[in-house]
């Protein structure tokens, strides 16, 4: 910021101590919905750039960082939207891996699971695993080699908690098209959350 | 007796139904979209059995909840800023948006 912009009459944040502040978070706020480290970058210099110009709007009602995360939401729909736009479905990926290795593929159990990667018991519940910082990197991980379209429509719904036609409005995909892709992706999580954190005996 | 014929009865009528009913392999995507929409009395009353006999699909089921709940809730707390594991904004990433900011200001 210029030497004139900081005595400027009209109020405008201090950037530098602003990106200090609030950088990192609105960072990791991005980078775990978009997994994509250039992406997350961009989306966080869109919103401090939105919110420069919206600053007299927010007149320091409430608090500024919850004014900095609603910007970043729509950041991140616009940015989702936007590689939609420029590469449409079935270009390329597929919904993600169908995983038929799970279950038998011949005999008179065909189709049934597979007793070696059946579900078991977790043994845990959504409050214990929240605290755990070591199940959000095999989470991230685990999602990380699916198409990154799947992922991100597990993503928005299962994070975000956004409607399954909001999703489809989003993304440009038809409803059958996110039930697969969910389909998909919950298949491969759970089953790789299985593997990497459930039955770990030393977690 | 009675006990090992109930067993048998109970053994075959479980038996029977696995052969009707859609797979698991079907059930298990069955399960995923009826967290997304509403499903067909045929389809209810199919996954209903199919999960009353079935103790695989019955975690599965149970674990596509837990991984909802979580994950919601992670969505809905602040990022933790003190964990190591999750990176952030790169120094140079910093430099950038912060001349940017100037710029435009």
């Amino acid at each position: 910021m210029s030497e004139a912009q900081a005595q400027s009459p009209l109020k405008s944040p201090d950037c530098a101590a602003w990106l200090d502040e609030h950088g990192d978070y609105l960072y990791k706020y991005a980078i775990f919905r978009l997994r994509d480290e250039t992406a997350a970058e961009d989306v966080v210099q869109e919103t401090f750039l939105a919110a420069l110009k919206a600053y007299e709007k927010f007149e320091g009602r409430g608090s500024e960082r919850t004014w900095l995360v609603g910007i970043m939401k729509h950041k991140i729909t616009d940015h989702f939207r936007r590689v939609a736009r420029e590469a449409p479905i079935g270009e390329g990926e597929g919904e993600g891996p169908e995983h038929n290795e799970l279950f038998e593929q011949s005999g008179q159990w065909t189709g049934h699971w597979n007793a070696d990667h059946a579900p078991t018991d977790w043994h845990a519940t959504p409050a214990e695993l929240i605290e755990r910082t070591d199940f959000w990197r095999v989470f991230t991980d685990c999602l990380s080699p699916l198409p990154q379209r799947t992922a991100s429509v597990f993503t928005l719904r299962e994070v975000d908690g956004l409607k399954s036609d909001e999703i489809c409005e989003i993304l440009n995909i038809s409803a059958n098209n996110l039930w697969v892709m969910l389909h998909r992706a919950r298949l491969h999580l759970r089953n790789c959350l299985e593997i990497n954190w459930f039955k770990r005996p030393e977690r | 007796m009675a006990d090992n014929a109930y067993d048998k009865l109970k053994h075959s009528i479980r038996y029977w139904l696995l052969r009707k009913l859609p797979t698991c392999q079907q059930t298990v995507e069955k399960i995923s979209q009826s967290m997304e929409r509403r499903l067909t009395l045929r389809e209810r009353i199919d996954l209903k059995l199919h999960l009353w006999i079935c103790a695989w699909c019955q975690w599965y089921l149970e674990h596509l909840q837990i991984i909802r709940d979580t994950a919601r809730a992670k969505g809905a707390e602040p990022p933790d800023l003190n964990s190591a594991s999750a990176s952030a904004l790169s120094s140079e990433a910093r430099e950038r948006i912060k001349r940017k900011l100037a710029g435009e200001s």
